[in-house]
């Protein structure tokens, strides 16, 4: 009697902890699939080169050049600026400016929140957009924390006024109905390193906005290489990157303006 | 001949009608010229579609509420309720389908977010959950289908597969339940979790997103079937039932006062870059009016009263309209939620002021906000008048001639 009272029981117990291991286990591996398999989530994955820039704001005269170098090496609307020049105050009597490229952010929000990874981690720190993939859901615009997104409101068509003049467009236009971008003009630095040529010190493999600066206000190279441009700037002058606070890490380091007198 | 045609019923389709040519109207133009000619900017590109789309997909969670209460907490008398819950439910997920398909940049990849998966973006989980709760939906409004006349007279086969559906209905309640907490959640969660605007950027968002839409999802289907019996002798209502679910609205609303005023005024103690600003616009700037008179007394403090004091919620008109102010409240929560956290643009220059942006609604997307309403009031007025939707005697009938078959008089 008490062997039938107590087996049941027993069977009742192994077969709720059976379930709950079950559970557990089923949650555990879904769970974990989810974060190993959602190539956005994990922070950008560190390759052989890692790129970032540098603009010395004691440089910078804010001519627009850079933003012009931009709009026609990557065929921007007009209406469009992936390279913002704004007015940052006074030094002194001197007027301070800043340029405002895309931050590829170490914790990019825009590639975190976008629904169809759209936005995603290059090996080397550059947040890439697929246009082909995109929804037009402005997510991203919404989450990014430099304005650094603008939406193709209207189809691009006719002629670029920045061409020929300021180069020529080495990349589709985009379509409308897809916010775009900067992308450090990675066409430029994988061709060049095709070249067998060095971003940040050859031309042919540097940021548009970079050769096109007249007062070598901005540097580009990789922060993993002790010997590069942009880590000896940094290293040799204080900087600040833009919204620090909010934890995203950008790659885009200002060298700010200092009044000399002073200094 | 034409004083036969024009009855209040077709006076209120053509009316509709019109609205909806209307919105095609818009909708047309939207597609083939984009979203350009919307007033959406790069620093407010998420406007009045998105709080409709937010809005109706809070006012169809009577759906998933009032299924659980009766399916899982076997609260089955209000069984009849649950069932109007669900048409609203349906019409609700498919106005925001609606919604999103024309704000979205590119509509004809809309199937991208079932093929590319970020897991860890909210929209991703909102999107996926939306389309399983909409296939759970229409599975739950197959029963109800079922009651078209043209149907049962055709394809009775096909009909009494369709009723049979029923049967699982606590399966997918318990499913439902499971996806409309994750989504309506991760609703509130799409803004809570962008650091960049700290009005949003806090935890809960995504309990304020649940908890209103719950109250809002029941108060407006509870509304529409009282509106709905007194138009039409389609619409029969057992009222006591529907009192008894007005009174629990009434304490829900306690609650969702509570959390809502102190959420809100507890960013006081301090200056906040960002979050104060945008509390300064919601109680004192330009939408004080929508936060204390809309949200606050018309959408909380008034109905809580009429649906607390026994005497106006035993009257049905005041209690109607107190029904109809908390949903009116909610979407008014949505609207300003959503329009706060753009109004305040934040500097990333150093030392700058914060910004104002501003957006006004276009001509075009009223056109087809209204269209999208239009097209919820269309396929509730047809419910109610040909798949009696709000039919509280209806329930009792059915689950007696599951018992007695042969009494059914099917028609063959």
């Amino acid at each position: 009697m008490s062997d039938k009272r107590s087996s049941p029981m027993e069977k009742n117990i192994n077969r709720r902890e059976f379930l709950k291991l079950t559970a557990v286990g089923v949650a555990v591996a879904a769970g974990s699939r989810a974060v190993t398999s959602s190539k956005a989530s994990s922070a950008a994955p560190k390759g052989k080169h890692q790129w970032a820039m540098v603009i010395d704001q004691s440089k910078c005269v804010g001519c627009g050049y850079c933003t012009l170098a931009c709009q026609a090496h990557n065929d921007v609307n007009p209406e469009i600026q992936w390279n913002k020049v704004l007015k940052d105050g006074t030094v002194g009597e001197k007027q301070v400016f800043l340029p405002r490229p895309c931050m590829h952010c170490e914790k990019a929000p825009c590639v975190e929140v976008c629904p169809v990874e759209a936005s995603y981690y290059r090996d080397d720190g550059i947040v890439m957009m697929d246009y082909d993939r995109c929804i037009g859901c402005r997510y991203c615009q919404v989450a990014c924390p430099y304005e650094a997104r603008s939406f193709n409101w209207e189809k691009f068509e006719g002629e670029n006024p920045a061409v020929p003049e300021w180069g020529y467009p080495e990349v589709e236009r985009r379509p409308r109905g897809v916010p775009e971008k900067c992308s450090f003009c990675y066409q430029t630095i994988d061709r060049g390193l095709a070249l067998g040529k060095q971003p940040g010190v050859d031309q042919d493999a540097t940021p548009a906005c970079v050769n096109a600066c007249p007062t070598g206000a901005r540097m580009f190279g990789a922060l993993n290489d002790p010997e590069s441009n942009v880590s000896k700037a940094l290293h040799e002058n204080p900087s600040y990157r833009l919204r620090e606070n909010l934890g995203t890490g950008p790659r885009v380091y200002y060298l700010p303006a200092v009044d000399k007198k002073e200094a | 001949m034409l004083k036969k045609l024009i009855t209040p019923w077709t006076a209120w389709l053509a009316f509709l009608g019109i609205l909806l040519l209307g919105g095609l109207i818009a909708g047309t133009l939207v597609f083939w010229k984009g979203l350009g000619i919307t007033n959406l900017t790069d620093l407010v590109p998420w406007g009045l579609w998105i709080t409709i789309d937010l809005s109706s997909i809070a006012l169809g969670a009577g759906a998933f509420s009032l299924c659980a209460g009766v399916y899982l907490f076997g609260l089955k008398r209000y069984q009849p309720i649950a069932r109007t819950a669900t048409f609203v439910g349906l019409i609700g997920y498919t106005m925001a389908t609606l919604a999103l398909i024309l704000d979205i940049g590119k509509p004809e990849r809309f199937w991208h977010s079932m093929i590319y998966w970020n897991t860890h973006s909210l929209l991703w989980e909102v999107t996926m959950c939306v389309i399983l709760y909409l296939s759970v939906l229409m599975l739950e409004t197959m029963p109800i289908i079922a009651n078209l006349e043209w149907l049962r007279k055709r394809l009775p086969r096909i009909a009494s597969t369709m009723e049979g559906v029923h049967h699982y209905a606590p399966i997918l309640a318990i499913v439902g339940l499971g996806l409309s907490s994750l989504h309506q959640s991760s609703l509130g969660a799409t803004y809570g979790v962008i650091k960049a605007r700290p009005f949003w950027f806090k935890p809960e968002m995504s309990v304020l997103f649940m908890l209103s839409a719950i109250i809002g999802g029941i108060s407006l289907t509870l509304f529409a079937s009282m509106l709905a019996s007194r138009l039409t002798s389609k619409a029969k209502i057992n009222d006591a039932l529907i009192e008894r679910v007005a009174q629990f609205v009434g304490y829900l609303l306690i609650g969702y006062f509570y959390f809502r005023a102190w959420d809100a005024l507890s960013m006081t103690y301090a200056y906040d870059p960002g979050r104060s600003e945008g509390l300064n616009l919601i109680t004192k700037g330009l939408l004080a009016f929508n936060f204390w008179i809309v949200e606050m007394l018309l959408g909380m403090i008034v109905p809580m009263i009429l649906l607390l004091y026994k005497p106006t919620r035993m009257n049905r008109f005041w209690r109607m309209i107190a029904l109809f102010l908390v949903a009116v409240g909610v979407v008014a929560f949505r609207w300003d939620t959503n329009i706060t956290g753009f109004l305040v643009v934040m500097p990333y220059v150093p030392g700058q002021a914060i910004a104002y942006a501003s957006y006004q609604p276009s001509l075009v997307e009223i056109m087809a906000g209204v269209a999208i309403i239009a097209y919820g009031l269309t396929a509730f007025s047809l419910g109610v008048k040909y798949l009696r939707v709000v039919d509280h005697s209806l329930v009792e009938a059915e689950h007696k001639t599951v018992k007695v078959e042969a009494t059914e008089p099917v028609t063959i």
